[in-house]
């Protein structure tokens, strides 16, 4: 009764040391070529690159995390996912989360080129998770199974663990077969790892049927190549194993040597252990370390993503508020350019103000001052009862008066018109009798100066205009020619050259004239007035200025013909009312 | 045939008199002076008026274009008339023209251009524009009167006064109850113008006012008319008399 315990014992031995022997297998170079070879196509995909690259490396961690990276793409293709859930199933399994492996291998389709590799993992996680029968349904398949290597199957190890499934399902004559099975066959591949398993497991086998003989010499072959391994696990449990049987045998003295040569092993496994667990703690920390650093490298990742941003949204808003300073900066040229040729031209027009202004003050003193002494003289005159002389002086006075008001219906008129205050309404007029309006008022004048005064106009002409505009322009060019031309003199007004839509009306006079020079002065277009170069007369410039803006206005125009001495013609070109016909 | 009958309003005597003396030269009837708005509708409606002179500023107010505004809006009451102003500025105007028909007079005035304003209100007035200063016609027709420039004046003739219409080429030969006038006046004009109910054609040259027959003699051919006027019927005119009820 007292060997039972013992027995169950190394149960418990041998299953850990299985598994010892599965997690120390390296794949063979031959299934990852395979492998390799049949996902060449994926390599495209980063995530997978780096998850397979991990998984042969046997990094599980990253190989799990790269794989997940790749499944959570949109770029679902079921071959490359079976790969993913195959080397996360694999890694799982590795790391002892068996329920998770299963998961995985699960999810990969039955027609995945490797699916006989994942049965096999399955019923390696089944036979880990001791259901034993479930185990032996999957590793029956392999048990003949030729292409086994392909898919990276052991066949002593399919044996082995049949064998080990028997033995723990008491089924003692498989197990023994399957057992030896796979010892013969790893005696031919020569891998001691797995044979000192493979014998320990035999010699279990045996002893568990208390056929000790038998069970003695392989535990001792295992004994005997353990000694040949740097294992000190297998080391300690074939030394453990012979310390036990020979206890068994009541052979003290040998099981006191296996068990001090176990001690040993044990020893120095733990001191392997507490090496491990040091290079493992400082794995660990590594990792920490290792963790940290990408921490920090994705915070400043994200600062460097943030400060990049702020650098591009304070770029663009600098941009932007360069766009508008321009903008604006144009806009302030485009309006400093239209002030300055306001400027300009209010400039010239006060000019233009301050020069009539001092001629026309200069004009209305020397008048008012003529007839301020005409005045004492008419006094002076009628004191003396000298009436002949009245006579003459109040003609004078007349004449005087008439220019000078002339002169102040000229500046109204111009004033009026700078303002823009005039009320303008182009109408049908008739010519003849406009004229004979203004030539009314000058027929004292006219009388006076003894000149012969033609006016011949067509009485059926009508000319569209605005009243007002074409009497000061008819009444400016008429005291004019009677300014200018000298007693006896004549004058003709009359009209030619009619067309369906002007009419020309010509003033002829023979006055003094004027030079060519003079002529492009009065007919040039600006707000200026022509210099003054007769001084006896009383002249501004401001009656041909009149009449040029008013013309234009209405339509018009005003052309000279002039010859020094000889006279002076002007052509007047008046708009007819346009016809609807 | 009579005097044109003007009204003027005008607060400053100075022109007032002006005008006065101008238009009284030239044989117009100045039928009184009114001062200010209320005065200026009293006369209007106390005198047969023919044309209005309007100062557009009574005692610094603009009365005159209200007087205007008042007389334009009111039926059947409306006169020609002349704005007189001193400015033409522009937003007194504004308001002015819109009294159609609308003719002004700027001061100062000369003789000539009171008599043109005055000519021009008239032809404005009656829509028959270009009349009295072409030399094919003299004559607007008015609603109750002809206006006929004669010289440089117009005078009037009252519609009802008018016998016959002899017309010869451009001319008419118009005959009242006391008068005769030779006016230049075309036919289509006056077929437009006149009332046709009562005056009618009765031969290629002559028109007759239906209200003037004493008796028609349809054996010779003839229409006497009031004054012992004779007047040829024509075949082709003869439909007017369906006009009459005819007695036997």
């Amino acid at each position: 009764m007292k060997t039972i315990p013992i027995k169950i014992l190394f149960f418990l031995i041998f299953f850990f040391c299985v598994n010892v022997i599965f997690s120390q297998h390296t794949y063979s170079a031959l299934f990852e070529k395979n492998i390799k070879a049949s996902y060449n196509k994926f390599t495209r995909e980063k995530n997978f690159q780096k998850a397979q690259l991990a998984f042969f490396n046997k990094k599980w961690d990253s190989t799990l995390v790269y794989s997940m990276k790749q499944l959570s793409t949109k770029n679902k293709i079921s071959e490359l996912d079976n790969y993913c859930y195959f080397f996360r199933g694999i890694s799982f399994k590795e790391k002892g989360i068996f329920n998770e492996a299963k998961n995985s291998f699960n999810k990969i389709s039955k027609r995945f080129k490797f699916y006989k590799t994942v049965e096999n993992y399955l019923g390696q996680i089944a036979l880990e998770q001791n259901e034993f029968k479930k185990a032996i349904s999957y590793f029956k398949e392999f048990e003949y199974l030729e292409t086994a290597n392909y898919f990276n199957i052991d066949q002593g190890k399919v044996n082995h663990n049949l064998g080990i499934c028997y033995l723990h399902l008491d089924d003692y004559t498989k197990a023994e077969y399957y057992l030896l099975k796979s010892t013969e066959i790893q005696e031919k591949e020569n891998d001691t790892l797995m044979l000192i398993g493979a014998y320990g497991d035999v010699a279990n086998l045996y002893y568990n049927q208390f056929k000790d003989n038998l069970a003695l010499p392989y535990f001792e072959k295992a004994y005997r190549l353990s000694k040949k391994v740097k294992r000190y696990d297998l080391k300690k449990i074939a030394a453990l194993n012979l310390a036990v049987v020979e206890e068994n045998n009541k052979n003290f003295e040998k099981a006191i040597e296996y068990r001090k040569e176990a001690e040993k092993w044990n020893d120095s496994l733990t001191d392997q252990n507490k090496i491990w667990a040091v290079a493992d703690v400082e794995k660990k920390f590594a990792i920490k370390q290792k963790q940290k650093e990408i921490e920090v490298l994705e915070i400043k990742n994200e600062i460097r993503e943030t400060q990049r941003n702020g650098l591009f949204i304070i770029a663009l808003l600098l941009l932007s508020i360069f766009g508008i300073g321009v903008y604006f900066y144009r806009q302030k040229i485009k309006r400093n350019k239209i002030i300055l040729a306001q400027k300009e031209n209010l400039d010239e027009l006060n000019a233009t103000k301050d020069k009539l202004f001092s001629i026309v003050s200069h004009d209305l003193r020397s008048s008012v001052n003529g007839l301020k002494s005409s005045n004492s003289k008419l006094m002076l005159n009628l004191k003396s009862n000298n009436y002949e002389q009245l006579d003459e002086l109040i003609h004078q006075n007349a004449v005087v008066a008439n220019s000078t008001y002339n002169l102040l219906d000229n500046l109204l008129n111009w004033a009026n018109q700078q303002t823009n205050q005039i009320f303008f309404q182009k109408e049908s007029l008739h010519l003849f009798s406009i004229l004979k309006q203004v030539e009314y008022n000058y027929k004292p004048l006219v009388a006076e100066k003894n000149i012969e005064l033609k006016i011949e106009i067509d009485k059926n002409a009508f000319v569209f205009m605005d009243l007002d505009s074409l009497k000061i322009v008819l009444r400016n060019l008429l005291d004019n020619s009677l300014k200018y031309t000298n007693e006896k003199g004549m004058i003709s007004i009359f009209t030619q050259n009619n067309t369906t839509e002007t009419i020309q009306l010509i003033i002829e006079d023979t006055g003094i004239g004027m030079s060519a020079q003079v002529i492009v002065e009065l007919l040039q277009e600006s707000t200026k007035l022509s210099k003054k170069n007769n001084k006896e007369i009383v002249g501004t410039g401001l009656g041909m200025q009149l009449c040029k803006s008013m013309l234009q206005k209405n339509g018009g125009k005003i052309n000279i013909q002039s010859q020094e001495g000889m006279g002076t013609t002007i052509i007047l070109t008046l708009p007819k009312q346009p016809t609807n016909e | 045939m009579n005097k044109i009958n003007i009204l003027i309003i005008e607060d400053t005597k100075f022109e007032s008199d002006a005008l006065t003396e101008i238009l009284t030269a030239n044989e117009y009837n100045i039928v009184g002076i009114a001062t200010s708005y209320t005065e200026a509708l009293t006369l209007f409606y106390q005198h047969k008026i023919d044309v209005i002179i309007i100062d557009v500023f009574l005692n610094g107010q603009p009365e005159g274009i209200t007087f205007a505004e008042t007389i334009t809006i009111t039926p059947n009451i409306a006169k020609p008339f002349v704005f007189l102003t001193s400015s033409k500025d522009r937003q007194v105007f504004e308001r002015a023209k819109l009294t159609k028909p609308f003719s002004f007079l700027l001061k100062p005035f000369n003789e000539l251009e009171v008599l043109y304003a005055i000519e021009m209100a008239v032809e404005k007035f009656y829509e028959q524009t270009n009349v009295y200063l072409s030399e094919d016609e003299d004559t607007v027709i008015g609603n109750n009167h002809l206006f006929i420039k004669k010289k440089n004046a117009l005078k009037k003739v009252a519609i009802e006064d008018i016998v016959y219409i002899e017309v010869e080429e451009r001319y008419c030969n118009i005959t009242t109850v006391n008068e005769k006038y030779l006016v230049a006046l075309s036919l289509t004009k006056i077929t437009e113008f006149l009332d046709t109910d009562t005056f009618a054609k009765t031969h290629r040259n002559y028109i007759v006012n239906t209200n003037k027959i004493t008796e028609i003699i349809l054996s010779e051919n003839l229409i006497i008319l009031e004054g012992n006027h004779k007047v040829t019927l024509s075949d082709k005119y003869k439909d007017f008399i369906h006009k009459f009820k005819i007695l036997k």
